[in-house]
């Protein structure tokens, strides 16, 4: 295990900036959120969660695909090249870090390959970091459900704890551990520091978020039973006005357009973060749309999360980060429903 | 890595109007790559994205048939009433020579395995017949006919002027070894054929469900209707085969737009038979 002094830590944060994108927390007007870093002070690490979800650094909110240029008669047109340097990102809550298994088995899985996600994902180192165990989980979140605390290293290539004066980093993976041993300048932590990181750990597991007993194959039995009581669906979800935000936060959702801007015979082929929720997402060219309710669509939205997913790649994909409570303008609680659709 | 967004350039090689109202084109493709070509193995029922720079994709059904090789067609519907849909007017408004750009095949197909042995009943309404048609043509190429039993097809359009592939349904009304029973809702002066709609002219065929399977596309209101028939002459749920339309966007399972239940349509379908919807929720 090694560490390194709170206040060294923007050296640490310089080194990696300069040898590859770095993407770590920095607060905006928005609030704190991912981003690469260039300059090192805007690294914040007084946060509790980011408002939206580390998914962009793998899966972008907007990405071009393939750019083109069309010129007499012919086109031509190229794969977007993909960052080919090493990248690190700095910051990521053990829940959230869960939340790229989930994609994985998503975007690398069922037979075909995402070489947009594969390429950043297979790049990328994951440092994750534990939230403050001596504090309270936000009111939100509900990571225990799935059985995660709040220090659990698990899935993070280095996990990070703070204490006091340091920052503990410890290597889970041949990958972290050859980040950890590039980096010459950070200290070898010794006995104590060691035993302060399993306590962390330890206590993390004993931070309470709300939780409930969900076993995902019985929720995934349980919803396809309740999909057709539209009394219910109506019911808890008759406040949404459909717009999207807690699919932009959300971590697992992954849905996403795919569009075509060109300008002056030049363009892109994009994709773009989409919504479940919005209205013309199933809107067909003739007019017809198989989910024009909005209690259809969020519907679609939790039996995808607590039913499909489960059916087609074993897992829930939904990691309790209570993202999606946090945004809601009307305060929708998916962990609510759920809950709720369980004991019908 | 092989890259799954990336069309493959194609040319336009032949663009034929096959309605009266000029609104349904079928585009033959080739391949501008020979690697492509031969990559490119595909079965009835298939589909492909159709891709033109600067517009967008959109996915459509193969309508030839494999046993055909050196091309592939498209039978495209210009969509949109006011405003023109995308692709669907940017591929009107081609012209032959062009190049555009070609995803697939994707999805998967009519179960020919399943279909061999078996009488096949064949209903199709309105331009939904496109890839019908490729199963048609390659159920009764060479010797592959042989390897089914009776062909039957029942195939309507809203009038004459609105049936496709008026020559080559005028060569399978010549043969021996399939039945055709042609109708449209509304004749005009010069239409000397059926009239009446799919569903009743079904009953009226009324073909024998023992060892048989119907493979029905349509608009949602003819096969509403045309079930119950099929129901009523002892089909089961089990032979009873339709292909699904959702809106969708990549076509491989990744974009998360088309799914029904726990499949997506656009990798675990189009294709489904009665039983397997039932087993789905009603969300389409
Ligand atoms: C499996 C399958 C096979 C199809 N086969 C045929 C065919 O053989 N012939 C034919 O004319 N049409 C077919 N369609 C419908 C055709 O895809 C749409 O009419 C077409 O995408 C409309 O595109 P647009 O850009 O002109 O319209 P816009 O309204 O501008 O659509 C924008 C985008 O939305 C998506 N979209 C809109 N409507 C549909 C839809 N109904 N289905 C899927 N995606 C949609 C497409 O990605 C499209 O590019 C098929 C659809 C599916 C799903
Ligand atoms: S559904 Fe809500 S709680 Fe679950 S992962 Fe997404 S944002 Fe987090
Ligand atoms: S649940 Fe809330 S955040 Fe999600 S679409 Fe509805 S109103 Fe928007
Ligand atoms: S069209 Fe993207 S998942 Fe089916």
């Amino acid at each position: 295990m090694k560490k390194i002094a709170i206040d060294q830590f923007s050296e640490l944060v310089k080194v990696l900036a300069e040898r590859g994108p770095l993407y770590a927390p920095v607060k905006g007007k928005e609030g704190v959120n991912f981003q690469a870093i260039k300059n090192p002070a805007d690294v914040t690490l007084d946060f509790y969660n980011t408002v939206l979800s580390p998914k962009s650094v793998f899966f972008p909110q907007s990405e071009d695909m393939i750019r083109y240029r069309i010129t007499h008669g012919a086109t031509e047109a190229q794969p977007v090249p993909q960052e080919s340097r090493p990248a690190v990102i700095l910051g990521v809550r053990p829940c959230d870090v869960r939340s790229f298994e989930i994609m994985d088995r998503h975007f690398l899985g069922a037979g075909v390959i995402d070489p947009y996600w594969k390429s950043k994902r297979d790049n990328t180192t994951v440092i994750g970091f534990a939230f403050d165990v001596s504090a309270a989980a936000d009111p939100a979140d509900f990571y225990n459900t799935f059985g995660y605390g709040a220090a659990d290293p698990e899935g993070s290539d280095v996990f990070m704890v703070r204490t006091d004066k340091a920052l503990l980093l410890k290597s889970m993976t041949d990958r972290g551990k050859k980040l950890l041993d590039s980096l010459g300048f950070l200290q070898v932590a010794g006995a104590q520091d060691e035993k302060v990181f399993e306590e962390t750990v330890k206590k993390g597991k004993a931070v309470r978020t709300r939780s409930a007993e969900i076993n995902p194959q019985v929720i995934a039995k349980k919803l396809v039973s309740v999909f057709d009581n539209g009394e219910f669906w109506q019911k808890v979800t008759m406040a949404c006005i459909a717009c999207g935000a807690c699919t932009y936060g959300c971590p697992t959702c992954y849905c996403f357009d795919i569009s075509d801007e060109m300008l002056f015979k030049e363009g892109s082929r994009k994709r773009f973060w989409d919504a479940c929720t919005f209205t013309d997402f199933t809107l067909e060219a003739s007019g017809h749309n198989p989910r024009p309710r909005i209690f259809q669509r969020y519907r679609q939205k939790v039996c995808h999360k607590y039913s499909y997913h489960v059916d087609k790649y074993g897992c829930i994909s939904c990691v309790g980060c209570g993202r999606c409570t946090r945004v809601c303008p009307v305060n929708i609680d998916i962990f609510s429903i759920v809950d709720e659709a369980n004991k019908l | 890595m092989e890259n799954p967004y990336i069309p493959m350039p194609m040319n336009v090689v032949k663009i034929t109007t096959e309605v009266d109202t000029n609104d349904i084109k079928t585009f033959r493709l080739t391949f501008v790559s020979k690697e492509d070509e031969e990559k490119f193995k595909y079965l009835p029922g298939q589909f492909g994205e159709l891709s033109i720079y600067g517009k967008g994709e959109s996915p459509i059904g193969i309508a030839s048939s494999p046993t055909d090789p050196g091309y592939v067609e498209f039978t495209v519907q210009r969509t949109g009433t006011l405003v023109g849909g995308m692709v669907t007017t940017a591929l009107h408004d081609l012209e032959e020579g062009a190049q555009i750009g070609l995803r697939g095949p994707l999805g998967n197909a009519w179960p020919i395995d399943f279909l061999a042995g078996k009488n096949v009943v064949v209903v199709g309404g309105g331009f939904a017949f496109t890839t019908l048609r490729s199963l048609i043509n390659y159920m009764i190429h060479g010797e592959n006919r042989k390897r089914f039993g009776d062909i039957t097809v029942v195939y309507g359009a809203r009038t004459p002027g609105l049936l496709l592939y008026k020559d080559e349904m005028a060569a399978w009304q010549k043969r021996k070894d399939m039945v055709m029973h042609v109708t449209v809702d509304r004749g005009d002066a010069s239409w000397k054929g059926r009239e009446g709609f799919v569903p009743t002219v079904c009953k009226d065929v009324a073909p024998s469900s023992k060892n048989a399977v119907t493979v029905i596309c349509g608009p949602p209101i003819m096969i509403k209707f045309t079930l119950p028939v099929f129901f009523d002459l002892g089909f089961s749920r089990e032979n009873i085969l339709t292909s699904l339309e959702m809106r969708m966007k990549c076509g491989i399972g990744k974009c998360g737009r088309c799914n029904v239940g726990n499949k997506y349509v656009c990798k675990d379908g189009p294709v489904f038979s009665l039983a397997q919807l039932e087993q789905l929720p009603r969300d389409y």
